[in-house]
């Protein structure tokens, strides 16, 4: 083994991506992973099915790339807040992390970039699933760009709700506080032009928002460039942030 | 024995507020530390000796105080510190997802070592569990569990060893196969702090012990003269109830004429460090 010239990242995302695989292995969790956006298609998309037109495109491909937002947002999100507050609270994992020589920003880019996997990982199922439902693949390169930003923002942010977190059922809270919400009024299910004006503005609010702007275009227009301007603003204001309460963490 | 300092502690404080009431878990702690011996913090529950190594191994901010760790300041240069340490924590804080083996691959990758495959096998082998390598960790005994996190706590051949409670909860036997380990380590010419509840730990491995009690050491010494300054004899008398009263003397002679002057009959032995223990902190060791 030669791992003494890897980056300082490398061990805490590794350690992740080990645990991951072990329960990817477990065809159960495989199953329980794609039976939400199973459900979410089924409902939503079949249920209204190629019947309703949003925007010149039947509802099933209008849906899918929201559901990837929405499930690359909820992946990365949740698997790292949960997993570094139980890691710091319960489990005590986190600690050899702090008493390693490694900088809190490389702590940091582990914890994200794993997080990160995650979502890319559950973005797959759905863009899977969608392609057997839909018979269309739906890619181009700014749709990509944007679930790459979606993903480290949501697990920054993921990583700022587990370090600040004092117990497992805060991390549910804001769960049912700014996820869910945000989850079901950013454009996922429905074009936020149809949502009253003076919610709007708390909608152009949510990050999601620009996302599922910037993942139904085909092209970077100049609404594009100012929702790509957000979602990078987001992304790294989470990670300073996520980086600092690493730096501060103390038991 | 080489007398340079390698642990340098003063004035150091931390209080924790739980709800409205303020816990001064350590109130203006000092002491130093020798290369190369084996030095226990001993003391009841809440003294502050976790408190004490989790400061010293960064995983606490302290209110204030200062600390120089073989020649690092702890404050300014942590990270100069963290690669000369290594940490065997109270709780277990292994990962039971993962192997035996994968978790001391993790370990080495974050503090560098070379030859980390070699490394992994050395320590596996010194604890005895070359043959689980690749047994997931939540499969292994309490006993198993304490003697993996010394493997991995000597993986990075760390210049000071912090042990909080070592051998908390295990049986006599591997109680007794991990104080092999520590007193190896202490041979390989590294310094060894612990924590211990147990008196028998500390006489057994310890060259210097400090005593606290409520945040503060109270007593700080070699367990020969820390028993000497309890009184290096002791006389048990036990009363109609049954309940044991003990006296401590300097002398053999003043000892026996205690306990010819009590009528139920005593007995007279020489001190030991849990009398120092508790003639010095007024409570008995858990």
């Amino acid at each position: 083994m030669t791992f003494k010239d890897c980056p300082n990242w490398y061990p805490i995302f590794l350690r992740e991506m080990l645990m991951f695989r072990r329960k990817l292995i477990k065809m159960g969790y495989l199953f329980s992973a794609m039976i939400v956006p199973v459900i979410y298609l089924a409902t939503f998309g079949l249920g209204l099915g190629k019947s309703v037109r949003i925007e010149g495109t039947d509802y099933l491909t209008y849906l899918i790339p929201g559901l990837v937002a929405m499930s690359s947002m909820t992946n990365s999100y949740t698997w790292v807040a949960t997993a570094l507050n139980l890691n710091r609270i319960y489990f005590k994992t986190f600690q050899i992390f702090v008493q390693a020589p490694v900088s809190p920003f490389s702590i940091m880019i582990g914890q994200v970039l794993a997080g990160m996997v995650k979502g890319l990982f559950a973005s797959l199922l759905i863009l899977t699933v969608g392609f057997i439902a839909s018979g269309t693949l739906y890619f181009t390169p700014l749709f990509f760009v944007t679930l790459l930003i979606n993903c480290f923002m949501f697990a920054s942010l993921g990583v700022i709700t587990g370090m600040m977190t004092s117990s497992h059922e805060d991390t549910s809270t804001y769960n049912n506080f700014f996820i869910i919400p945000m989850a079901f009024f950013s454009g996922t299910f429905f074009p936020i032009d149809r949502i009253p004006e003076g919610l709007k503005a708390l909608v152009y609010i949510f990050p999601l928002t620009h996302t599922n702007i910037l993942m139904r275009k085909d092209y970077l227009d100049l609404s594009g460039i100012i929702s790509l301007i957000i979602i990078i603003s987001y992304a790294t204001l989470f990670f300073v942030i996520g980086s600092r309460l690493i730096r501060q963490y103390s038991e | 024995m080489d007398s340079k300092l390698i642990i340098e502690v003063s004035s150091l404080k931390k209080t924790y507020t739980i709800g409205s009431k303020m816990l001064h878990a350590l109130d203006g702690v000092s002491f130093n530390v020798k290369e190369g011996i084996v030095f226990g913090l001993l003391g009841p529950n809440g003294a502050g000796k976790t408190t004490t190594i989790k400061i010293l191994t960064t995983l606490t901010k302290p209110d204030s105080g200062s600390c120089i760790i073989a020649g690092f300041d702890l404050f300014k240069e942590p990270r100069a510190i963290k690669r000369l340490i290594g940490v065997v924590p109270q709780e277990n804080n292994l990962d039971r997802e993962l192997t035996a083996k994968e978790n001391l691959l993790i370990y080495g990758m974050l503090h560098k070592v070379k030859n980390l495959s070699a490394s992994i096998d050395e320590k596996l082998s010194m604890v005895g569990l070359t043959d689980r390598k690749d047994s997931m960790v939540s499969q292994f005994s309490g006993g198993m569990q304490r003697r993996l996190l010394l493997a991995r706590a000597l993986l990075p051949e760390p210049k000071i060893l912090f042990l909080d409670e070592p051998t908390i909860g295990l049986d006599p036997q591997i109680r007794r196969q991990l104080w092999d380990v520590i007193r190896k380590t202490k041979i390989e010419g590294r310094t060894v702090m612990l924590t211990t509840h147990y008196i028998e730990e500390a006489e057994a491995l310890c060259d210097t012990v400090a005593i606290m009690s409520q945040g503060n050491i109270i007593a700080l010494d070699s367990p020969d003269n820390l028993k000497r300054l309890a009184g290096e004899y002791v006389v048990d008398a036990i009363d109609e109830t049954g309940r044991l009263t003990q006296y401590m003397y300097k002398t053999h002679e003043d000892a026996l004429q205690r306990a010819r002057e009590i009528q139920n009959g005593a007995k007279v032995r020489r001190s030991n460090l849990e009398d120092a223990f508790v003639k010095l902190t007024g409570k008995r060791p858990e």
